[in-house]
């Protein structure tokens, strides 16, 4: 007779990922609001009712499909940003480099305040200038939505992605540094890998375009060939420790700059990408232990509010001068709200590295929990006052 | 309300409209921006007038009143540099082309206009269809009666405003094997095609106009599609069968082309227009549209069959005193050499053969339009 408890355990996933699947239909059906706040709700629910089940080692199928999924998202990313416009419109740069080092300082200071170790208030002060690419990207997605906020949004993402992930390592570097004393690994745990994640990312960048040219019949091929790369890109980032963040970003925005053709990938890469992106906002919050979301509870809602006001304010105080109106300016800035994504994988692969800093940051868990459903909600929200999105006629 | 009376004008002076695609440069798709750019144009003065249009992807820019090549031409200058600034300030793309080649019209949104509005309720899916792209050409009549004449002498010459300015040969990411599949669009509203036939002012304003304004159909000339029609607010007569050029210089050399064209018609040479004139209208614009420079024509009067290629190049040469009178000799040199090298629809399609994509196509179209291929 077979273990009820192992079939369980197989199935767990499967069978939480079509929960997700239907509360989102069932909720955006009747509530409008974007289907993957509702995945995330199922999927803490399902982690805080049965924590064995969903218990994930680090490099599990799961994870790992987790970070394919974000690859895929880091890639359709890289793949719409534009950096010339970034030199046109130095504004635009701008506005990002000041609310992200802006959000750096407030957070780290009220950490610190609030009584919190050096190290941790860095930490959590690099992984708050982040803004996840995953929940603004879908929400565009799902929106339809165009214009000068959603356009400009895409860019600040991108800008918090790179400059929360070089943060982010330097001073785990730094960490790694004070207390095993090694400068060897501290520097092959941040600035080598930094580099060598950037450096593949961009080689696949220029192979990848150049070698669909010669295949030509660039419009069917497109998308297989990039999640490909993207696969496969994350599975030696996985191997080698290097950043799955920096490379797929890397490697969508080289593409997107060295395309000999100028061809189009599927928004969200079809159905896979949104069988897979279910999967990755489950698998997001499930590594979250309810404990720590307590015990941080009142500072991260304390942070979060602060992340949010920098970040709005650094954003509309320079929409004018980048050529926007006040109103599209705090639009985006509110925009830039979702976090949790990107900082759960972050932190899960800084565990592979042997480096865990989950306890310590327990305002994290609570901020991820809290970002993870509201997060979506506010950038839809934002989108639509901007008038950014696409209405019934 | 009757239809108000037709204002004096100076004959032959012209004027250009053109409706133009605003695309992302993420994606080259078509991106509904018109409101941020029309912000941003706003904080500096404009050499020219721009407009929004029925969708948020479109802007129309208008120049002023001229009488001379070289001024209007200058002046559409400094509106494409204008709005090629802009553009790259807000990320956005510009440029000409009668249809964007792969953009889905159920992905346009309306502007906020209670005219766009009302146009979307009462047409339903075919007002986001209708983000094609033309240009409108103004020219200055004197008269209403002369209006009309004008309009009706110039069914005869409709093909080759097609054939010159043909820049639609995709939509929906194909190849339509039509070289304006733009008009294909404009077909489809029931007030589009061709004015009624009379000479005569009054007839048409007390008359027909009167008729159908009773009939609760239209309320204004606006209500009317048709691909000539006048426009008695102005003193002009509208040209609108163009596709909108993916360069200025071939939109000005068109809007010369059609001054010299009507100054030659003024001078009442030609056998004056008949109703019967219509009887090969719907033919010989699907033969332009389809086959572009390459297509064949009946001519109205003789039924004999020309090629629209000869056609277009015998009445150029025809024209050329005219046009040096008012100055166009330039603009018709340029057409000259259109019905050598092809146009615009094949230019496109040569681009997609080229970069092997629909994106490939658009990206080759905002260079065109700043004047850099």
């Amino acid at each position: 007779m077979p273990d009820f408890l192992v079939i369980s355990a197989d199935l767990a996933w499967p069978l939480a990922v079509l929960l997700a699947w239907l509360a989102g239909e069932f909720i955006h059906r009747y509530t409008r609001l974007p289907r993957i706040s509702v995945y995330g709700l199922v999927g803490f629910v399902c982690a805080q009712a049965f924590p064995d089940l969903f218990a994930t080692e680090a490099g599990s199928p799961v994870a790992v499909m987790a970070n394919v999924a974000f690859g895929l998202i880091l890639f359709e990313l890289g793949y719409r940003v534009n950096l010339n416009w970034l030199r046109v419109n130095p504004w635009v740069a701008v506005s990002g480099l000041a609310e992200s080092f802006a959000t750096f300082g407030i957070v780290y200071l009220i950490a610190s305040l609030w009584g919190m170790d050096t190290m941790p208030s860095l930490l959590l002060a690099s992984l708050a200038m982040s803004t996840s690419p995953a929940g603004v990207l879908r929400v565009i997605n799902e929106q339809r939505s165009s214009g000068q906020a959603t356009e400009r949004l895409l860019h600040l993402v991108a800008l918090n992605c790179v400059l929360a992930v070089l943060t982010f390592k330097v001073i785990v570097g730094f960490w790694v540094f004070n207390t095993s004393g090694s400068l060897t690994q501290a520097i092959s745990l941040s600035a080598i890998e930094l580099v060598s994640s950037a450096l593949l990312g961009a080689v696949c960048g220029m192979l990848v375009p150049a070698v669909l040219r010669r295949l030509g019949n660039l419009a069917r091929e497109g998308t297989l060939a990039f999640a490909l790369v993207v696969v496969i890109l994350v599975a030696i980032t996985h191997a080698y420790d290097l950043s799955p963040v920096l490379a797929t970003l890397a490697f969508g925005l080289t593409a997107r700059h060295r395309r000999v053709a100028f061809t189009r990938t599927q928004r969200n890469f079809g159905a896979i990408g949104e069988l897979l992106m279910i999967l990755l906002f489950v698998f997001a919050v499930s590594t979250l232990d309810w404990n720590n979301v307590v015990n941080g509870g009142m500072l991260a809602f304390v942070l979060l509010i602060a992340r949010f006001a920098v970040k709005t304010a650094g954003v509309a105080a320079f929409s004018q001068l980048s050529g926007i109106p006040w109103r599209k300016g705090v639009a985006t800035g509110m925009a830039l709200a979702p976090m949790s994504v990107f900082v759960v994988l972050l932190l899960e692969q800084t565990k592979n590295s042997g480096v865990v800093f989950i306890d310590e940051l327990a305002a994290v868990a609570a901020m991820t929990v809290f970002m993870e459903v509201l997060g979506p909600i506010i950038t839809q929200r934002s989108l639509i006052w901007a008038r950014e999105t696409t209405k019934e006629e | 309300m009757a239809l108000e009376p037709f204002k004096e004008s100076t004959p032959l002076t012209m004027g250009v409209e053109l409706e133009l695609q605003l695309v992302s440069f993420s994606d080259y798709d078509l991106t509904a921006s018109s409101p941020d750019l029309l912000h941003l144009l706003a904080q500096k003065p404009f050499p020219g007038h721009v407009t929004p249009e029925i969708t948020e992807s479109m802007i129309e820019i208008n120049s002023d009143v001229h009488t001379r090549h070289s001024e209007l031409l200058a002046q559409l200058h400094e509106v494409r540099d204008t709005l090629v600034q802009a553009g790259e300030k807000l990320n956005i793309g510009i440029c000409g082309g009668g249809t964007h080649p792969f953009q889905k019209w159920v992905d346009r949104r309306i502007f906020e206009k209670p005219r766009f509005k009302e146009v979307s309720s009462l047409y339903g899916y075919l007002a986001k269809q209708f983000t094609v792209f033309g240009q409108h050409v103004h020219i200055g009549t004197g008269n209403g009666d002369n209006a009309l004449f004008l309009l009706h002498s110039l069914s005869r010459y409709l093909p080759h405003f097609i054939a010159l300015s043909a820049s639609s040969p995709f939509v929906q990411g194909g190849d339509t094997l039509f070289n304006s599949a733009r008009l294909n669009s404009v077909f489809a509203f029931p007030m589009s095609g061709r004015a009624p036939f009379t000479l005569s002012w009054d007839e048409f304003a007390n008359g027909y106009f009167a008729k159908m304004e009773h009939t609760g159909v239209i309320k204004s000339m606006k209500d009317f599609y048709w691909d000539l029609r006048p426009k008695p607010e102005y003193g002009t007569i509208e040209l609108r069968v163009c596709d909108t050029p993916l360069t200025v210089e071939r939109a000005a050399a068109l809007a010369s082309y059609l001054q010299a064209l009507c100054a030659y018609l003024l001078d009442r040479k030609e056998e004056a227009p008949a109703e019967d004139d219509y009887l090969v209208y719907n033919y010989n614009r699907f033969q332009a549209c389809r086959f572009g420079l390459d297509g064949t024509v009946v001519h109205p009067k003789t039924y004999e069959s020309l090629s629209l290629r000869e056609d277009i190049l015998t009445t150029l040469r025809r024209m050329d005193p005219y046009a040096e009178k008012l100055g166009g000799s330039a603009a018709l040199n340029h057409l000259m050499q259109v019905t050598h090298m092809g146009s615009d629809a094949q230019y496109l399609r040569d681009q997609f053969a080229a970069s092997g994509s629909v994106e490939g196509i658009v990206d080759a179209a905002v260079q065109r339009f700043r004047g850099r291929r």
